[in-house]
């Protein structure tokens, strides 16, 4: 869309007459004119757009926004040092900014406001979870305020510009530029600009701008996928960027003014099927205490309207919730029994959980063929030991307290499913066969909420080394089974400390399996994430030597992927890491209950990542001298995650390790944590081996329900 | 209402405009590319293997066959060749390297009379001031070796990004070359690229395309361009600073001398008496844990708890970039410290001292 503007009108005119009476210079002069207007466009939104500089901080990866099902992706890679981006919002101070520049949740932060010489202290005031956007307030008054161009005026095709100032941090001077179009509007869930100008860490944080110097929006990362490991960041300079409408960042910003963040609006229904595009959205499950449930919603309902808009498919569900916060109210048309029904002012949830994960209070025994779940352990003061469940009863069936329709339990993962959806407090009904009867009884139990608990010791006996013997269970697939098998007959499996390249060749990764290995028994699976600089072979042999014996005493197998340089990990390379951790799945008897996510320092950071991003595989992080990060995913009833969070009662970042913690709490994970004694930032030692032995007892807990 | 019609009326021209000489905007194009390609050479030498390319981009910079190129591990061989815009192929000589500069400088080595080559005038060239950020750009160069032998190079269109200092994002890009240069929006940052031609879009020199580099911090690559006019200041031994830049090194061509960094004057011996937190972490910011009593850190005023953030404008952000930096003033130089303390950042001026004799 051009707007002839005034000022241009004579130039233009030039251009034309120019045009008949030269036709090749003309040409040249038409990009002469558009030259002009491009610079002339910097100028303008040039004292608009200030220079963020920061201190400290852990050099990390991050995690992105609790928003699982889509909605902006995150920043997570090692963030470089350099100055960012950031556009003046308000007059009296206030910046927005890209939420990836504070991704290493730096001490202090600094702005560079063109015509000041003074730098001042930036604070940051709140974060747009569902945008990556951060807003910032220093203390400056009467700063140059951007027009915003309105939502309903883009087009796509328009030329705009990319505009930063990693590359042209002086203030006073024209930021750093990229020409390009809008590509899409409406990206990422409805919240996005798409451009094909080229965005990266350079302009993050940094305005695109019409051709006027008028601001569409502000440039984040961000990705469309649901979990993806290589949301945003990684489509830097692709031709794919994204920037959150000014428009929409000016209405909420009477909100994030107030220093609250703002989270992703939450209705709490899953959808029957997997498929997103292709069927009707019908209600699956409606979680509890949600906004869903306080609505009446109900499995079955077949929603076809949001906000007056119609939905074919879940897509275009999450296309219409995605734009809304926490607290927004909707209307939501449903069909039921052949009549539709309108539920208006929907009020939206937040992504944290009313309440934690269930607690049964047993583990149960591993790798046993035999339907139904042995008890291998009962927790004390565990609802279990209320009603007086004993290692070695058998629990057959599972169903509600009131009436008799009790579903059978074929399994541990089955017991383990029908529990998830339970709320804390409600009764459920058991069919137990005590040890060593025949005659099954009944047991009612009232759930509570788990406890932050690793017992001081664990029964041994943990498997009834039947692993390869499935009967009617579903994990390991069978194909895997049939292909140990077949190993076994044609050689013996590898064990011991084994080298390994991925695929492509281009990374290393080292496994540790015990020397005792039995593929009848399904083994824990720890991916550890070493430290920077820390895997040399020197490195590898302590580390197996801390843990051998526990590998081969308590079933565990490790695996060590390597960071491709020596600076540390980056973002992409939780592929790889997946990688290493699926060829363990695939070629050992791996207990997908009981994968662990282990690193320290910065491997640390990324065994959280690691832990968000792939919920369906780990199921438990470990970390020790790393910072979780302050925004934590919502919780998935069905993929539970746990932590073990470990600091040195002396290491630096021990109060930002505290704090982490204690956000993973609020978002009701069970975490333990643990500070070592006059430790510095250090892994276990001999000192704290009582420590390392209580993780060794988490991970062999993993299973516990 | 006036001005509205103007509006139209100019929209209408305008449009009419684009039409007409859009063909001939492409024309204009083409015809810069044909002043431009007969410029450049197609190098081939060592490489191959490990992802390196044994291929890249050269400038033609006289009649009589000098070939000014980026400095790479393809120039590491006898066998170095480059092939002519007509195809014509010779074997060339290594003449010199600047290492601060990136860039090397090679001689088409033939019994023939070699002296009507079509050629850039650097010299001419180096004079000129620097485009600013938008300017409309072209990229010649035979990236990922798509020309060969007569074939013209790839032509890509872009902008300045910006005209900066790679050097000075701390952390961010580690460079050899220190001075300013031209990042563009077009994908430059590909296989033999490197020592290809950025030109206006009129086809004028202004950059050589800079080998492929990549911030090791967050896995970015970055697009640029060694500005023509690009000079910089090289201390080398004994303290003597000297000037070095593209066109004297042409100019000079055999008798160029290269740069020779002092390597053992890099590290400077001095004395602040600032004493920062313990370094523990990868990132730890450089707070000031104590002040020496009577050193140059108290008399500037500097007290415990205060955050370094910018030494001489230079942004400090954690310990090891402090001692990065500190470790490169001399004695006797009088640095600016901005240091925040509480939520005001202060300013202070500390003059750092001779090291301190050792007590015996």
């Amino acid at each position: 869309m051009w707007h002839a503007r005034s000022w241009m009108t004579p130039l233009v005119l030039t251009a034309a007459l120019l045009a008949l009476a030269t036709p090749t210079r003309a040409a040249d002069d038409l990009e002469t004119l558009r030259e002009q207007a491009i610079k002339t466009a910097l100028k303008k939104v040039s004292p608009s757009v200030v220079t963020i500089e920061t201190s400290g901080g852990t050099d990390i990866i991050v995690v992105g926004p609790a928003n699982p099902r889509g909605g902006g992706g995150g920043a997570k890679i090692r963030k470089g040092t350099g100055p960012t981006t950031g556009l003046i919002v308000s007059a009296d101070g206030y910046v927005i900014t890209s939420a990836f520049n504070f991704a290493n949740n730096p001490s202090s932060i600094f702005v560079s406001v063109a015509g000041h010489t003074q730098k001042y202290v930036g604070k940051v005031i709140a974060t747009d979870q569902t945008r990556m956007l951060t807003l910032l307030k220093i203390e400056v008054k009467d700063l140059p305020v951007p027009t915003a161009v309105p939502k309903k005026d883009i087009r796509v095709g328009q030329t705009v510009l990319a505009v930063g100032r990693t590359l042209a941090q002086a203030v006073d001077h024209p930021p750093s530029v990229s020409e390009g179009i809008i590509s899409a509007v409406g990206r990422i869930w409805g919240k996005a600009l798409q451009t094909d100008a080229k965005i990266s860490p350079t302009n993050y944080g940094g305005p695109l701008t019409d051709l006027e110097g008028k601001v569409l929006g502000v440039l984040v990362p961000a990705s469309p996928r649901t979990e993806g490991q290589t949301a945003g960041f990684e489509w830097y300079d692709s031709g794919i960027g994204f920037a959150i409408p000014l428009e929409d960042i000016n209405q909420v910003l009477p909100r994030l003014k107030q220093g609250k963040d703002l989270t992703r609006g939450v209705l709490g229904v899953t959808m029957q099927g997997a498929d997103q595009f292709g069927t009707a959205p019908v209600v699956g499950t409606v979680a509890a205490a949600s906004a869903a449930e306080q609505t009446g919603l109900k499995a079955g309902d077949i929603i076809k309207e949001i906000n007056g808009k119609a939905v074919l498919n879940y897509a275009q569900v999450l296309h219409q919730l995605g734009t809304h916060y926490e607290g927004d109210a909707i209307t939501i048309k449903i069909e039921r029994g052949g009549k539709e029904q309108v539920f208006n002012n929907v009020k939206l949830g937040g992504a944290v959980a009313a309440f934690g994960q269930i607690y049964l209070g047993i583990l149960p025994m591993r790798d046993d063929p035999e339907p139904g779940v042995e008890i291998r352990y009962v927790y004390p003061k565990s609802p279990a030991e209320t009603a007086k469940l004993q290692i070695g009863d058998r629990i057959t069936k599972v169903g509600p307290a009131q009436g008799n329709n009790l579903i059978e339990v074929k399994s541990r993962d089955d017991l383990s499913r029908l529990l998830a959806t339970a709320r804390p407090n409600a009764q459920i009904k058991l069919e137990v066969i005590p040890k060593g009867e025949k005659k099954a009884k009944t047991v009612t139990v009232a759930l509570t909420e788990m406890p932050e608990t690793v017992p001081a010791e664990l029964p041994e006996k943990s498997s009834k080394e039947k692993a390869l013997t499935r009967k009617g269970t579903p994990a390991p697939p069978k194909k895997e089974d049939k292909k140990d098998d077949k190993k076994e007959d044609e050689k013996k499996i590898p064990t011991g400390l084994i080298n390994r390249m991925n695929a492509a060749q281009d990374h290393k990764y080292w496994l540790y399996v015990p020397d005792d290995y039995n593929p009848e028994i399904s083994y824990s699976l720890v991916i550890w994430l070493h430290p920077v600089g820390k895997n040399r072979e020197k490195d590898v042999k302590q580390l197996v030597s801390d843990w051998e014996d526990y590998c081969s005493k308590n079933h565990i197998i490790l695996v060590g992927p390597n960071s491709e340089n020596d600076a540390g990990w980056i973002a992409s390379e939780v592929e790889f890491v997946l990688e290493a951790a699926k060829f363990a799945m695939e070629n050992y008897t791996i207990d997908r209950r009981r994968v662990v996510a282990h690193g320290m320092g910065l491997g640390g950071q990324l065994a959280i990542y690691l832990g968000f991003s792939s919920r369906d595989l780990v199921r438990g992080v470990a970390t020790v001298g790393a910072v979780p990060n302050q925004n934590p995913k919502e919780r998935v009833p069905t993929q539970p995650l746990r932590f073990f969070i470990v600091t040195g009662e002396k290491d630096p970042i021990k109060e930002a390790v505290n704090a982490g913690q204690a956000k993973l709490a609020e978002y009701k994970y069970p975490v333990i944590y643990r500070v070592l004694k006059e430790k510095g930032h250090q892994y276990f030692d001999e000192d704290s081996i009582a420590t390392l032995k209580e993780l060794v007892r988490w991970i062999d807990s993993l299973d516990r329900m | 209402m006036i001005r509205q019609r103007w509006m139209v009326c100019s929209a209408v021209m305008l449009l009419a405009c684009i039409t007409a000489s859009s063909a001939r905007a492409d024309g204009s194009l083409a015809q810069v590319a044909q002043q431009v390609n007969p410029k450049l050479v197609k190098v081939f030498g060592s490489g191959g293997f490990r992802g390196l390319a044994s291929y890249g981009t050269g400038l033609i910079v006289s009649p009589d066959g000098y070939i000014l190129t980026v400095v790479s591990p393809l120039l590491d061989t006898r066998d170095l060749r480059v092939h002519l815009s007509d195809g014509r192929r010779y074997h060339c000589k290594m003449i010199c390297m600047e290492p601060e500069l990136d860039i090397a400088l090679v001689k088409i080595d033939t019994k023939e009379k070699l002296d009507d080559l079509p050629y850039f005038d650097i010299s001419a060239l180096a004079k000129k001031q620097p485009v600013d950020a938008g300017t409309g750009v072209l990229a010649f160069s035979n990236q990922f070796q798509i020309a060969t032998r007569d074939e013209p190079m790839s032509v890509q269109r872009g902008r300045v990004a910006a005209y900066a200092k790679l050097q000075a994002r701390r952390g961010i890009f580690a460079a050899a070359y220190k001075g300013n240069v031209y990042v563009v929006d077009a994908i430059t940052n590909n296989p033999g690229a490197g020592g290809g031609a950025l030109t206006t879009r009129s086809g004028e020199l202004i950059g050589i395309i800079g080998k492929e580099l990549q911030n090791e911090a967050t896995n970015t690559w970055i697009n640029y361009a060694i500005p023509i006019s690009a000079a910089v200041e090289v201390i080398e031994a004994e303290n003597k600073k000297r000037m070095v830049s593209i066109a004297e090194v042409v100019e000079k061509k055999e008798k160029y001398a290269p740069s020779r960094k002092d390597e053992l004057k890099t590290k400077e011996e001095n004395y602040h008496g600032i004493v920062l937190v313990p370094d523990v972490v990868e990132f730890t910011p450089p707070y000031v844990e104590e002040v020496r009593p009577g050193s140059p850190a108290e008399k500037a005023g500097l007290l415990p708890d205060d955050l370094i953030v910018y030494i001489d404008g230079e942004q400090i952000p954690n310990i090891k970039a402090f001692k990065e930096i500190m470790g490169t003033i001399r004695p006797g130089t009088k640095i600016a410290l901005e240091v925040r303390r509480g939520d005001k950042l202060q300013t202070l001026s500390l003059t750092v001292a001779e090291p301190r004799k050792k007590p015996r």
